[in-house]
């Protein structure tokens, strides 16, 4: 126990003094924080679009399309400038295309020297208008759904005042919103508020986090193995600790790294959410505490730690080069993107058969189970699935025993057959 | 005899191939063992069998009264042949964590990791990473790191390779040191000289069997007497002499000769000499010259090629 401990603390020490650690411990919560300000703060630096707006139709829809412009529903999108479209008046739809496309195409500037950014072109009748939308920006679909909405929405209007309403009438009509409420045996209170939701929200993002933690922590020990082989460390730990004494000091070391530099993610997201909103972060830690939904995420990081790392220690025995071990890991590494895909589709139906099934294959269960938190997944689906995937890592920790010592000793190019070897017991050391 | 170390017809088989083959004997307790053999003996193979890591096919192997080397991982040190320490370590906290995992207390570790590498000329080195050392001082950590627990059995493979003159004969003291504190040294090598100051006992092995087991002198024993003659005097001057074969020829500066001939192992000295002079040669330089251990090495390594142990490959490499 001392020599796996002693393992263990080496094993830490070595990756908390290094640059890297500490750019990342860093980095992190400063990247987080980028990624949340940085949409809202490009797209309020970004300059407004110069917008034209065409009506041929003599039904005055250019008022309801500049009024959608400049006062946009969807928030992404930047209220827009309007501009008098050059040329104008035009013949046709056509002849008006014709004229706007090279302002569109940046060849030609608008009379008052601004780059024309969009053109929206309204034809054909006033009680049956079509609207063509020229832009620039192609991968932009918000646009065409607002003018689409305002289109049909004044036409709507001119049909109902057509038909006899008032104006104030129709303003009515469109005015009422139902009241609709949302019932669920989940809920605390029979009546499902914002705050029923966040369980799915915090079982996503635990998911995540245990994600790229198990991943992070055997990615430092596949590296810290690579490194002792190729150095020859290996052989004289061999000789100095048992198998399983320097697997479980360097699984322990570097959990205690990852743990580390969560505690800090943790502490920094706490005072991040405490900032912004204190009752949120109590409304976290509520649903942390809750029905010991901890501990569940806790029996899930475990396993699925346990595992991963195991399977990475051995790799790295049989690994010169960090090439080396990409040849074994990568065909894992495509297999890793399924959890990902799903993880997303846990929040919204965590009880989907494909969900269930594949939480029972022991590689994806931990992640997918920790999405699938907020659902409440009975408690013998918990117990199987942790009880496979407890079952696959003490197989896995059954081969390592055998094959680590024998990956540990040979030298030269990973070889698959000394790992066959290894693992039955027939390699080096056996 | 008190054994440190008893192998009874060890053998090891890696599918078809045997690395060692029925290997048998025995080391006393304090004695230095040079374990010799070219390359591909399975020496390695068999250092590892006594140090736990591999498992034998077949025999017996007790080191220190223990059948599985694992059980006394605190008893005995290990110098691998390819060297390598965690490189961002200090060279004081690299010695005080292996020191360590062999059960010394760590504040121990530590004074003792400080106190070997005064005593050898590294104090200054001590604070220092591994990675900032030159080799050979690297080499010398890792050497200390193999004591400082004190071992009962210290086991070497390759030590002196690498090492430079000064520090090769720095490592003779060490192991020196070790034997006279009463620990059990076997190190394996090519470099005969330092088997021949240091050794009680030799071990050659080849194509994974022994080819002779005793002391250095013994070993010796089984080479030639080499009889060197200079002088001013045809190459041929020593053609037909009795109880000397093998005769080559140098040529000198100044026209001079020098001849070696190797002695018949039993025949008398004597009979050669009284050749040489009774030819009346002009003879500037007359010389018996005892075998070393490297004329023994090569002789014996050559009978294990004629006994079909040893490829011709391996016997170019040592000689």
């Amino acid at each position: 126990m001392s020599r796996m401990l002693a393992i263990a603390v080496r094993e830490y020490l070595a990756f908390v003094r290094t640059v890297g650690f500490w750019l990342s411990i860093c980095l992190m919560p400063a990247g987080l924080l980028t990624a949340i300000y940085a949409t809202s703060m490009s797209a309020k630096v970004a300059p407004p679009p110069n917008v034209a707006v065409v009506d041929m139709t003599g039904g005055n829809y250019a008022g309801p399309l500049v009024e959608a412009l400049r006062h946009p529903t969807d928030r992404t999108l930047r209220p827009a400038v309007i501009v008098t479209p050059p040329g104008a008046p035009f013949a046709n739809a056509e002849a008006a295309s014709q004229a706007l496309r090279p302002y569109l195409a940046g060849e030609t500037r608008t009379p008052e020297g601004a780059r024309l950014d969009d053109a929206v072109i309204v034809s054909g009748t006033a009680a049956d208008p079509s609207l063509d939308l020229w832009t620039r920006n192609i991968v932009e679909p918000q646009l065409k759904i607002e003018l689409t909405d305002a289109l049909a929405g004044a036409v709507r209007r001119g049909r109902l005042e057509a038909s006899g309403l008032s104006v104030d009438r129709i303003a009515a009509i469109d005015a009422y919103q139902p009241q609709v409420a949302q019932y669920s045996p989940k809920s605390a209170a029979g009546r499902v508020s914002a705050a029923d939701n966040l369980p799915a929200f915090v079982g996503l993002a635990m998911g995540f986090v245990l994600y790229a933690l198990t991943l992070t922590g055997a990615g430092i020990l596949l590296n810290s193995v690579i490194e002792e082989k190729s150095n020859r460390i290996l052989e004289v730990l061999l000789t100095s600790a048992s198998v399983p004494e320097i697997i479980g000091g360097k699984i322990l070391g570097a959990a205690a790294v990852t743990v580390s530099a969560l505690t800090v993610w943790a502490t920094v997201a706490g005072f991040g959410f405490f900032g912004r909103d204190p009752h949120l972060l109590t409304e976290i830690l509520g649903v942390l505490t809750r029905h010991g939904l901890i501990f569940y995420f806790a029996l899930y990081f475990i396993g699925g730690y346990l595992m991963y790392a195991t399977l990475f220690t051995t790799i790295g025995a049989f690994c010169e080069t960090p090439r080396d071990a990409q040849t074994l890991l990568g065909p894992l590494m495509i297999l890793l993107t399924v959890p990902i895909v799903f993880m997303g589709q846990a929040v919204t139906h965590p009880d989907a058969p494909a969900l269930v099934v594949l939480s029972w294959i022991p590689p994806f269960t931990p992640f997918l189970m920790a999405a699938r938190a907020a659902s409440g997944p009975p408690a013998w689906e918990i117990a199987g699935t942790a009880a496979m995937m407890f079952g696959l890592t003490a197989v896995e920790l059954w081969i390592a025993g055998r094959a680590f010592r024998t990956g540990a000793l040979a030298s030269g190019r990973f070889d698959v057959r000394l790992l066959v070897a290894g693992a039955m017991g027939r390699g080096e050391g056996a | 005899m008190d054994a440190a170390l008893k192998l009874q017809g060890v053998t090891k088989r890696y599918g078809a191939f045997t690395a060692v083959r029925d290997l048998s004997f025995e080391v006393k307790r304090g004695a230095i063992l040079g374990f010799l053999g070219p390359n591909g003996a399975g020496k390695t193979t068999t250092l590892r069998m006594m140090l736990g890591l591999v498992t034998p096919t077949a025999g017996k192997l007790e080191v220190l009264g223990e059948t599985d080397g694992r059980a006394l991982r605190g008893r005995i040190g290990f110098l691998p042949e390819e060297r390598g320490l965690y490189r961002r370590m200090t060279a004081v906290s690299a010695i005080a964590f292996l020191a360590s995992l062999k059960g010394v207390p760590r504040a121990e570790a530590r004074r003792r990791a400080r106190k070997l590498l005064e005593d050898n000329g590294l104090g200054e080195a001590a604070n220092r990473q591994i990675r900032a050392l030159s080799k050979g001082m690297a080499q010398k950590v890792q050497l200390l790191s193999s004591i400082a627990h004190d071992p009962e059995l210290v086991i070497l493979d390759e030590p002196f390779s690498g090492l430079d003159p000064v520090n090769q004969q720095g490592l003779e003291g060490i192991i020196r040191g070790l034997a006279a504190r009463g620990a059990t040294v076997i190190f394996s090598t090519h470099v005969m000289q330092h088997a021949e100051r240091l050794c009680d006992q030799v071990v050659l092995v080849a194509g994974g069997q022994k080819v002779f087991d005793g002391t250095v002198a013994a070993a010796c024993s089984t080479a030639a007497r080499r009889l060197v003659v200079e002088g001013e005097f045809a190459p041929d001057a020593l053609a037909g002499a009795p109880g000397l074969t093998a005769t080559t020829a140098e040529f000198l500066d100044g026209g001079r000769v020098r001849l070696t001939g190797q002695l018949i192992p039993g025949a008398p000295v004597e009979a050669a000499l009284k050749a040489v002079f009774e030819r009346n040669l002009s003879i500037s330089r007359l010389e018996l010259e005892e075998p070393h251990l490297h004329d023994a090495f090569i002789a014996l390594t050559e009978q294990g090629a004629a006994l079909g142990l040893v490829a011709r490959s391996a016997l170019d490499v040592a000689a």
